[in-house]
């Protein structure tokens, strides 16, 4: 392949991820700080945890595209080789840590009336970081994905036994579509992040996606905290 | 009779004070809101916390952000409501 011609492609990788990092790590600030107003009216913990879960996703998307940054600038696909073992241990566990913990508070926001002990939060934070040092530390990938599966599982188990008596849960059933569709993308983001060449082929159509759906949660907020 | 959640009793202790041009003594107050007197010594704290009203010489005060509550209230449940939170 021609020098030039590689260099675009290069190019062409870098924009796109900049563009993707950027419109996703805006509507989890937009949705964040769009509740603010509602939070601080009415200290209500189901919008705290809402919010913080954005808040995790935004952090976790800025580590992801600093780690996709270099590697497409360097042209490896490990870390270790491209910066010091300290660095690239920390910008990875921070990127796993929040990226599991802004799945956990999501679905917490929706449990948490049910399952209302405070002890659960911090539960939820060392099980991110444990769940994160493990994958690290076994430098394993699926290891991580399937630890944050599992304890996915467990908590939409948990919801669905929670609310199944109730009428509230055709609209939960409805937010689930939403919310498991946004597991799925958050799962390939996770893949395409550490096995980069898995999933080149249909990469466009998962950022494509993944936007989607964060913009279909950014539309459902901004049209509910802008009707008065 | 359903049983009220934790904003809307909020939102009607909150209507009851602007119903009352914004400023109203407590013993009215404790009647029209309904509860009982612990309860209601138990929401005027947390609403003096969070700062929606001001406890001033025996009246209770609606403040900005009080009037604010109100105005946000359907927003706020509506909000609640389509996220299951």
């Amino acid at each position: 392949m021609p020098p030039g011609f590689q260099g675009m492609i290069q190019n062409f990788a870098i924009g796109t991820e900049l563009i993707y990092s950027f419109v996703i790590i805006a509507c989890c600030l937009i949705i964040y700080f769009g509740t603010r107003e509602l939070y601080s009216l009415t200290n209500y913990r189901g919008i705290k945890y809402f919010r913080q879960a954005f808040l995790f996703f935004a952090i976790a998307f800025f580590f992801r595209s600093f780690i996709k940054f270099l590697i497409l600038l360097f042209n490896s696909e490990n870390l270790f080789n491209i910066m010091h073992p300290v660095f690239a241990i920390a910008t990875t566990l921070l990127f796993m840590y929040f990226s599991s913990l802004a799945i956990f508070y999501l679905f917490y926001s929706i449990a948490w009336k049910k399952y209302n002990k405070k002890w659960i939060v911090y539960a939820l934070n060392l099980l991110a970081l444990i769940i994160s040092i493990v994958a690290i530390a076994s430098n394993n990938i699926l290891i991580y994905l399937i630890l944050n599966l599992i304890t996915i599982l467990c908590a939409v188990i948990l919801i669905i036994y929670a609310y199944s008596k109730k009428s509230k849960f055709k609209k939960i059933s409805q937010l689930f579509i939403i919310y498991l569709l946004l597991l799925v993308f958050w799962t390939l983001n996770i893949i395409d992040l550490f096995i980069p060449n898995f999933l080149q082929p249909i990469q466009l159509l998962v950022y494509f996606i993944s936007i989607g759906v964060f913009f279909a949660i950014l539309y459902k907020v901004l049209t509910k905290i802008g009707s008065k | 009779m359903v049983k009220r959640n934790k904003l809307e009793i909020i939102k009607d202790i909150l209507k009851i004070i602007q119903d009352s041009h914004g400023l109203i003594k407590i013993t009215p107050l404790i009647r029209k809101s309904n509860l009982s007197s612990q309860g209601f010594y138990q929401y005027l704290d947390g609403l003096i916390y969070k700062k929606l009203v001001l406890k001033t010489d025996g009246h209770i005060k609606l403040t900005q952000k009080g009037t604010n509550y109100l105005e946000r209230y359907s927003s706020i449940v509506g909000f609640i409501d389509e996220f299951g939170l």
